[in-house]
């Protein structure tokens, strides 16, 4: 196992910041930067010139500018001495942490922040290389869902799953977020498992309430050495602690099981390097495309058994003050997926709770977080990247 | 809900790389990548071994035959299937041990099942192409 470079947390966050996530909100990723910087700005105290390493996430709305971080720091009037764009998707949140930890260890920068924008409900400019033309998108297959779709039906196929689970996690992400004022309105509202269960089939045996739905919106941090923080008086500092990544999982195997995930690797290494079991994880923010993700990744991390996933949502509480809280602000399937600022809603909310400041929704004392990204859909197996990251207080 | 508009299906550009593909599924052969270093097929075509890292790679034509792997029923249809929702897009695992995204076609949506044996089919979406779907093979 590679050494655990965030053992000694000589990184800190020292501030994280969100904005609304809305739907068709005619905004421009660059200006949902802007709201998201103000805020990490106005938190901190610091401003554009003390700013001298980024990371951002690639915008889905924004992806065929080749220069995309270069215009953005420009727009924030920011001069990098470190600057780094990853194209992981959904992993690119928490992947950039380690990034921007693996750059202030190092020395390229002093003070950094990591930015997620993206409006893909008011622009899209992705186009897709490599196999998709020939091989995917004149199949039918319904994109993401339908990817999904295959994976979910043949993990049916090799073990029971009991819909009620998966009911029980959209349930609970939703009460997260009524309680969310960052949520998108529309889904500030309760839903039952029964709604869930009638909710119309997309991609069969794939619900629409199985489903995030793509937002826009924007969320970052603000991160520094700890010697630092300690000088500049930030009293509220999070701790990245340990973290793993693998993209491709099984990628050169023609004939993989597809519901085994890189979180089989990357899940229990993280927790490894962290010293830590599952059963010592006070609260879960799992990157949660699809609930089913959730579930497997419950599973092949450890904190339940294979095949267990759906019966373990289903009994355990994991409401903000249960046995496992999960993605208590809502998650992106709760609040709507800004895009491929999406990892960011889940590492925020950890962050938040972390810093005690979730209100009404506050985990009471958690100590610590595993927070997780999922990138890109591959042809015909799960996804793409698979990363978990331990964050402490 | 309101019946969504037609659009056209998408239709492969081929490359210099799968060229020999999309000739082959003219001719009703589903061609397949062959590693002769490690004696291994893969798919989807790419300009390089995925075992090996080489680009000793040969095409060779195949039966067409396998087994349902996993499926799922598309409700929802993207460009070009509004008039056939809702339709099966199967993930095929050829008996050359290489898995394939492609429609299943000639069965009902609710009788299609895991494990069921299929052989491909195609159909004529330009002159120049001819894409792959799989139907049941009753042997």
């Amino acid at each position: 196992m590679a050494k655990n470079f965030l053992a000694a947390q000589d990184v800190c966050i020292v501030a994280y910041g969100e904005t609304a996530i809305g739907r068709r909100t005619g905004k421009t990723a660059y200006e949902l930067a802007a709201e998201v910087a103000e805020e990490l700005f106005a938190k901190t105290g610091l401003k554009p010139a003390d700013i001298d390493g980024v990371t951002f996430t690639v915008p889905l709305s924004e992806c065929a500018n080749p220069f995309w971080s270069n215009y953005a720091t420009d727009y924030l009037g920011i001069a990098p001495r470190w600057l780094q764009t990853s194209d992981i998707g959904g992993a690119s949140a928490i992947g950039n942490v380690a990034r921007a930890a693996m750059a202030l260890q190092n020395g390229l920068c002093e003070t950094t922040m990591l930015i997620g924008a993206d409006a893909p409900s008011s622009k899209w400019s992705a186009v897709y290389g490599s196999y998709r033309n020939e091989f995917w998108e004149p199949t039918g297959i319904q994109g993401p869902p339908g990817a999904f779709g295959l994976l979910m039906n043949r993990y049916m196929a090799q073990y029971e799953l009991d819909f009620a689970g998966l009911g029980a996690l959209a349930v609970a992400q939703r009460n997260g977020a009524v309680l969310n004022e960052n949520a998108y309105e529309r889904f500030r509202k309760r839903i039952t498992v029964d709604d869930y269960l009638k909710s119309r089939q997309v991609s069969s045996p794939l619900r629409l309430l199985d489903s995030v739905m793509f937002c826009d919106g924007a969320n970052g941090l603000a991160m520094m050495r700890t010697e630092r923080a300690r000088e500049l008086g930030f009293e509220s500092r999070v701790y990245p602690f340990a973290y793993s990544e693998i993209t491709n999982f099984a990628g050169a195997e023609q004939t993989p099981d597809i519901t085994e995930t890189g979180f089989s690797v990357a899940g229990p290494e993280a927790l490894a390097k962290a010293g830590m079991t599952p059963s010592d994880i006070a609260m879960f923010h799992p990157y949660d495309d699809f609930l089913i993700a959730v579930m497997l990744k419950l599973e092949q991390i450890g904190f339940c058994e294979r095949g267990r996933g759906s019966q373990f949502l289903r009994d355990t509480d994991i409401s903000p003050t249960g046995a496992l809280p999960i993605n208590t602000g809502g998650g992106q399937i709760g609040c709507g997926q800004p895009g491929l600022a999406g990892g960011g809603v889940n590492l925020v909310e950890a962050v938040r709770q972390l810093m005690g400041e979730a209100g009404e929704r506050q985990v009471p004392d958690p100590g610590n977080a595993l927070v997780t990204g999922i990138g890109v859909i591959p042809y015909g197996r799960s996804w793409g990247t698979s990363n978990a990251l331990v964050l402490v207080n | 809900m309101n019946k969504p508009e037609a659009r056209p299906r998408p239709v492969p550009r081929p490359t210099e790389n799968t060229r020999f593909f999309w000739d082959a599924a003219r001719r009703g052969r589903l061609a397949l990548q062959y590693d002769p270093d490690v004696g291994r097929y893969q798919f989807w075509p790419r300009a390089i071994s995925t075992a090996t890292g080489r680009r000793n790679l040969e095409w060779r034509e195949t039966s067409g035959r396998g087994t349902v792997y996993s499926y799922t029923v598309t409700h929802v249809p993207t460009a070009g299937f509004e008039d056939r929702t809702p339709y099966v897009v199967g993930l095929i695992e050829l008996d050359e041990k290489v898995r394939i995204i492609g429609n299943i076609v000639g069965i009902a949506p609710d009788e299609v099942a895991i494990g069921m044996r299929v052989k491909v089919v195609f159909e004529t979406l330009t002159d120049e192409i001819d894409y792959f779907a799989f139907k049941p093979d009753s042997g």
